[in-house]
């Protein structure tokens, strides 16, 4: 069922991890797209205000000279006439002829080259009214060159003539070309200001659309971030949920496999003490009743003998066997005469003296405080003399208001209790955390060793542990 | 003479057939009853009055140590020989303080069961020598590696002579008739030896007994 389960887990995992790999791509994509939206937006406003801006500069640029230019012409054309005027009209001249001429050349110098400078917009009007401008100047040089060719006394008599006739309608029409010339250079100029307003609105536009398609993409990029946060977040959870839950499984399985061991030793031990043992027993006492009744035959009694060794030895390996499985001092005697007798049991066998002191041990400890104590202190002294080669261990017992304090110190080796971690040690651990106790080892290299249990002696007793002693017993 | 009456009390039916077989081929015992458990024994015990419990050490619902505890107070005329699979002295000494008189070895049954009955009948203690010598094995080595004294040694040879007859289950005053001494000398005796040797009762002074092979 779990197996089914994890595999269905297993296939969900991989879709989710695909969904979430292309949810990862369209996000990194995404935020490319909106960081591209951007740059290019920046970069287009930038360079479209900058041409607006060269734009508007020449225009302005053309139009002052353009005004310059006319106004050069004005200038001319009302000195000029003046000058005329005044060299015609007054008697007698005020300038010489030759200083005049050179004053009027210098004039319509002016004048022709403002005009060759004026910026050609391409305008057939404007050209137009440019060339007329233009063939009006020359009339007026040519008729000051006549004016300039003229006697003295024809320039007395024509004079006031020539300035009603030629003169005066030739500066009106020059300047009301000038004015028309810069009326169309105002409009054109207004022209060019509303086209560039029309270009910066476009571009105002354009930027505003961007920014928003900017922002609606941040908005889209926003929400997938956080539907994507949400889901790892989501995974996150579920991962530590399953960890914990596994964790939980794999404590549970630990106290459970504690549990079954020692229910399963109990059982074989039984098994073999009162099944085993007790048949062999009554063997013994047959072979021994035959010997006696078959007293006078010495053949048969050598063999008596043998069939009697080989059911002793057999005897004592089932017990010491049933022993090893299950203390059955624990039953009989309680804790404090089994954990005794386990030192003696320790020291025929090894060079470890073990000392027990106990101080108010109750009797009617449950099994599992009885069975944990029992075999911590098993452990810790088969570590003693087999790996640590002690040759005095000593084991307390002792218990205070609401705790059972066990310690094994020996004289021993020792070893290093940070690194050195070996099934033993994680057996006995595991049948104190069980039990809700502490269990500290203090060891050094060449220092000995010292095991300490603490046994809280209030204790939830599950229906779990009391199911899997009653089928031990069962 | 009077048979000698036997209760026997063993879970095991196979092994009780064969303890029957071996005390009835003596003449001068003889088996009125058996039991499966503890608490059978007790009953039986009190109903049956017999001279002699044989007892195994580990039965059910009641074990062997409690029964024998409990058949020592209700039938004070019945003597307990235990039958244990276990020579340690953790056992032996709570069998005696249970008042058992006799402590077998199941494996050596057949050839001390017969001696430790007629010992027990006769107010003697009995133990297995299997026993006695882990007993003293155990004592020997630990006195060698703690490298203590054997308080033994501290005795003076009245104090070893009301030893041996106290282990063997002696009264004070059967032990000052027997060495003409008064009770109170005896008691004064007694007292100095179990403080010598650091002993607190009757069966741990047994137990001492048995272990220096004074008694067996």
């Amino acid at each position: 069922m779990d197996a089914v389960s994890e595999v269905r887990d297993g296939l969900g995992g991989e879709m989710k991890d695909h969904s979430t790999r292309l949810l990862r791509v369209l996000l990194i994509a995404g935020f490319g797209g909106l960081l591209a939206i951007m740059l290019i937006a920046g970069f287009t406003a930038l360079r479209t205000l900058g041409e607006l801006h060269r734009a508007e500069e020449e225009a302005r640029r053309e139009y002052l000279k353009k005004n310059q230019a006319l106004n050069t012409v004005n200038l001319v054309v009302h000195s000029y006439t003046d000058q005329v005027e005044q060299y015609l009209l007054d008697n007698p001249p005020v300038a010489t002829a030759p200083t005049f001429e050179t004053q009027v050349d210098q004039l319509f110098r002016d004048a022709n080259a403002a005009l060759v400078q004026y910026p050609d917009s391409g305008d057939p009007m404007e050209l137009s009214l440019l060339a007329e401008m233009k063939s009006q100047l020359r009339d007026q040089e040519k008729m000051f060159r006549s004016v300039l060719a003229m006697p003295p006394q024809d320039r007395q008599r024509q004079g006031r003539n020539a300035v009603n006739r030629d003169l005066i309608p030739g500066r009106l029409q020059l300047l009301n070309a000038t004015q028309q010339v810069a009326a169309l250079n105002r409009q054109k100029q207004e022209q060019t200001d509303s086209q560039l307003f029309a270009k910066f609105g476009h571009l105002r536009m354009r930027v505003t659309w961007m920014l928003l398609l900017g922002l609606a993409a941040g908005l889209l990029l926003s929400l997938m971030c956080g539907i994507y946060i949400l889901r790892l977040e989501r995974q996150a959870r579920r991962r530590y949920e399953e960890i914990a839950k596994s964790q939980q499984d794999l404590e549970r399985l630990s106290a459970r496999l504690v549990d079954a061991q020692e229910a399963e030793r109990r059982a074989l031990s039984r098994e073999l003490h009162d099944e085993v043992g007790q048949s062999l027993g009554a063997l013994l006492m047959d072979v021994s009743r035959l010997k006696s009744r078959l007293s006078q035959n010495e053949n048969l009694q050598d063999e008596l003998d043998h069939m009697r060794s080989v059911a002793e030895k057999t005897v004592a390996t089932v017990r010491n066997m049933s022993l090893l499985l299950r203390p059955s001092m624990l039953d009989d005697l309680g804790l404090v005469p089994a954990v005794e007798w386990q030192g003696r049991e320790i020291s025929r066998r090894s060079q470890l003296e073990v000392d027990v002191q106990a101080s108010d041990i109750p009797d009617d400890l449950p099994d599992d405080y009885k069975i944990c104590i029992y075999r911590v202190v098993q452990e810790a002294l088969n570590n003693a003399a087999r790996h640590a080669s002690a040759h005095h261990a000593r084991v307390e017992l002792r218990r205070s208001q609401r705790l059972i304090e066990v310690s094994i110190s020996d004289d021993g080796s020792g070893f290093d209790a940070e690194r050195v971690r070996g099934m033993g040690l994680l057996g006995m651990e595991e049948r104190v955390r069980r039990l809700g106790g502490t269990l500290l080892i203090e060891s050094k290299l060449g220092q000995g060793t010292k095991v300490r249990v603490q046994l809280p002696t209030s204790v939830p007793y599950t229906q779990e542990h009391a199911e899997i002693a009653n089928t031990a017993r069962g | 003479m009077r048979k000698l009456r036997i209760l026997l009390a063993d879970d095991h039916k196979l092994m009780r057939g064969g303890l029957r077989l071996l005390l009835e081929q003596q003449p001068t015992l003889t088996v009125v009853g058996e039991a499966d458990d503890g608490r059978q024994a007790v009953e039986k015990a009190s109903s049956l009055k017999p001279d002699v419990v044989v007892l195994d050490i580990g039965m059910p619902n009641l074990n062997g140590i409690e029964a024998c505890a409990q058949i020592t107070q209700t039938s004070p005329t019945a003597s307990v020989v235990m039958l244990s699979m276990h020579s340690d002295e953790a056992y032996v000494l709570r069998a005696l303080k249970a008042g058992a008189r006799a402590y077998l070895l199941k494996d050596s049954a057949e050839s001390d069961l017969v001696r430790a009955v007629q010992a027990v009948s006769e107010g003697k203690s009995y133990f297995s020598p299997a026993v006695s010598k882990v007993l003293l094995e155990d004592y020997v080595r630990k006195l060698q590696r703690s490298g203590v004294e054997d308080s033994f040694d501290l005795l003076t040879p009245r104090e070893r002579e009301i030893l041996q007859l106290v282990a063997e289950g002696k009264s004070n005053k059967d032990v000052a008739n027997l060495l003409n001494l008064s009770v109170y000398t005896v008691e004064t005796h007694r007292a100095n030896l179990m403080q010598k040797l650091n002993l607190r009762s009757v069966p741990e002074l047994i137990l001492y007994a048995v272990r220096k092979g004074i008694i067996s």
